[in-house]
């Protein structure tokens, strides 16, 4: 090795699976704008509103004290009003600071935003919780909201602390009341019922014991059960994202393989063909026969490994939902035409079409797959100078409705229920075309199946078969057609 | 006589084509990966560029060098591509000039393999007579 050699050398060692959890990897990242904990601040932020809209109303239920007296209830204007405003003001800054730094929001400036808010609303309803009635009413128990919300946002140690949080607020708020720091307010109208906890200190220890007591079982059990939900949504989304790689690996190993399978039966095709036409000088008759029977034989494989692919690839769509768009069936039927147009040429039969637009719902490439199968099949099984018609029409139900007969060899009733199998050919079948595959009609079946698309097939022996389509209503106006995918290897979907 | 150059990592099946085409008369290059076929074309710009998509080093090498071209601004990027392909699990009876977009795949026409070569030099010669728009099949 020379010197230059020396100094070209590089070195490269195969990075190893660590077995480090995506989830780990990307935590103290910036957050995604559809990230849960952003989501959260923005229903936390429109949940609020409605508590303005109340605590407004209960303002302006205020103006109308002989109306609540009569109920026994005494309600002043200025702190629901007050409240409502502060609490209006709050909820507008936290919503502008998300919305601010939505794209670049991290982490922890989130968590910061959410902290903010949950302890924006514990203070404001501490003093909502005063002037409603401390002791004598219900209202403490709305620090439960927040508790069981801090659950679902934070971990467990933080939603302590908000629990805490309230019990400190809560007890602040009656202690000060007892010491007479506050005064003793609420909504109840009589001055007894106010004041009645009060004056006996056992129901007061009592009730102030029993509500910090239900909040922290609450927050107990909440929590307990956040985490166990939290828990198991992380383990899906690590499952979720595995299985997502695993098939997208799945569809470039399939593509890759496809190619490697086919492209030397390309090879060995374009040699024969070379051979046959007399490129490579003349060959004997018996010779220039095997070299034909090599090059059908190539071109039969070539087929069988394409429809294989296109079956795997259609089986693996049937595991998520299909991207469908409108489409008119007719002229999917006029590309499938145009295809089979070589063959039937070649085959001297004649495809008459009378297709009238009816549009569908459903993938391009599927239905083309599927009308473009049922129709080489009609002129591969025709007899020579056979006629294929192909019909397409909306029926009175608004479906699409498609016939596709020929005059070829037909099929036995007996064998009908099994033409959809995957390999399945009738002997019939075999002696009339010995290039098929068998897989073409088990594409049809799964296209269908996806698609929601009834197939009746009548047929006589000797006769000719009609596959009749009828296919699900689309909308009446195109929609627009739904970009082409390109995957990770640069190669558009449809295009594999 | 035009110069065309054929762009396809199966040495076999290039060659194969390339001895049809010379048949046909005319002068033909083969390049066995995309990166000597851009330097070649560079010192000599083809007529025509009859290319495969899938390369062992990229699975969108062909794309990748037909795009190349056509940004190219030079005298290349007019020049006719005609592409071929082993893989297309899409639809049974091949692409058609439809499917080709000038934003993903400006290419002039395609050509699914196995290929007829009767069915290439017919092609070529079409496209020869015509260097814009795809070929009607």
């Amino acid at each position: 090795m020379t010197a230059s050699d020396a100094a070209q050398a590089a070195g490269y060692d195969l990075p190893l699976p660590t077995g480090e959890a995506p989830a780990a990897r990307a935590a103290g990242g910036t957050l995604s704008p559809e990230s849960l904990l952003v989501r959260n601040i923005f229903w936390f932020c429109h949940l609020r509103w409605m508590v303005v809209a109340i605590l407004g109303g209960l303002g302006i239920l205020g103006l109308f004290p002989q109306a609540l007296a009569y109920a026994g209830l005494q309600l002043p204007v200025d702190w629901p009003l007050a409240a409502a405003g502060v609490l209006a003001a709050g909820n507008l800054g936290f919503h502008v600071h998300a919305r601010l730094l939505r794209k670049s929001l991290s982490s922890f400036q989130a968590h910061l935003n959410l902290w903010g808010q949950i302890g924006f609303d514990l203070v404001i309803l501490t003093a909502v919780v005063h002037f409603v009635g401390s002791l004598g009413t219900s209202m403490p128990f709305a620090y439960l909201f927040h508790i069981v919300l801090a659950c679902i946002f934070f971990s467990r140690f933080e939603s302590l602390l908000i629990t805490l949080m309230a019990c400190v607020l809560y007890m602040v708020c009656v202690l000060a009341e007892q010491g007479g720091l506050l005064p003793t307010t609420g909504m109840y109208a009589a001055a007894l019922v106010r004041g009645h906890i009060e004056l006996t200190p056992g129901v007061f220890l009592l009730n102030v014991a029993l509500a910090l007591g239900i909040w922290l079982t609450v927050w107990y059990l909440a929590s307990r059960l956040a985490a166990m939900v939290q828990a198991r949504d992380v383990r899906l989304a690590e499952a979720n994202r595995r299985l997502e790689a695993a098939i997208e690996d799945r569809s470039r190993h399939m593509l890759r393989t496809t190619h490697e399978l086919k492209a030397p039966f390309a090879a060995i095709d374009a040699t024969t063909q070379l051979l046959m036409s007399g490129e490579c000088g003349p060959l004997p008759d018996g010779a220039a026969e095997a070299v034909r029977r090599i090059s059908a034989r190539c071109r039969r494989l070539a087929n069988e490994i394409q429809e294989m692919v296109q079956l795997a690839n259609l089986r693996s769509h049937g595991q998520g939902p299909l991207r469908t768009e409108s489409l008119d069936v007719a002229e999917i039927l006029r590309w499938c035409i145009a295809q089979v147009q070589p063959l039937a040429e070649e085959q001297k039969v004649v495809v008459e079409a009378r297709l009238d637009s009816a549009r569908t719902k459903g993938v391009d490439d599927h239905l083309k797959m599927l009308l473009g199968n049922i129709l080489g099949n009609a002129v591969v099984y025709s007899h020579e100078g056979g006629c294929v018609c192909v019909t397409c029409a909306p029926a009175a139900s608004g479906n699409a409705v498609v016939t596709i007969a020929d005059q070829g060899i037909g099929i036995p009733e007996s064998k009908l229920p099994y033409v959809f199998d995957e390999y399945y050919r009738t002997n019939e079948a075999v002696r009339h075309n010995k290039q098929s595959s068998g897989l073409g009609l088990a594409i049809v079946r799964h296209v269908a199946e996806a698609h929601g698309i009834r197939i009746h097939v009548t047929s006589r022996p000797g006769a000719g078969t009609t596959f009749r389509l009828e296919f699900p209503a689309g909308e009446t106006d195109p929609s627009s057609r739904v970009p082409e995918k390109e995957s990770e290897h640069g190669v558009p979907d449809g295009y594999r | 006589m035009a110069y065309l150059m054929v762009i396809d990592d199966d040495e076999d099946f290039a060659d194969a084509a390339a001895m049809v085409l010379r048949s046909a008369g005319h002068d033909v290059q083969v390049e066995l990966d995309t990166e000597s076929a851009s330097e070649r074309m560079k010192e000599k710009p083809p007529d025509l560029v009859i290319l495969d998509v899938m390369f062992p080093e990229d699975p969108s090498a062909g794309f990748k060098l037909a795009r190349a071209m056509r940004q190219s601004g030079g005298e290349i990027s007019t020049v006719p591509i005609l592409m071929l392909t082993a893989v297309n699990t899409r639809f049974p009876l091949g692409f058609g000039p439809g499917d080709i977009d000038e934003a993903w795949m400006p290419v002039t026409d395609f050509l699914e393999k196995p290929v007829d070569l009767g069915l290439l030099k017919k092609r070529v010669a079409a496209l020869l007579g015509q260097s814009e728009g795809p070929a009607v099949p």
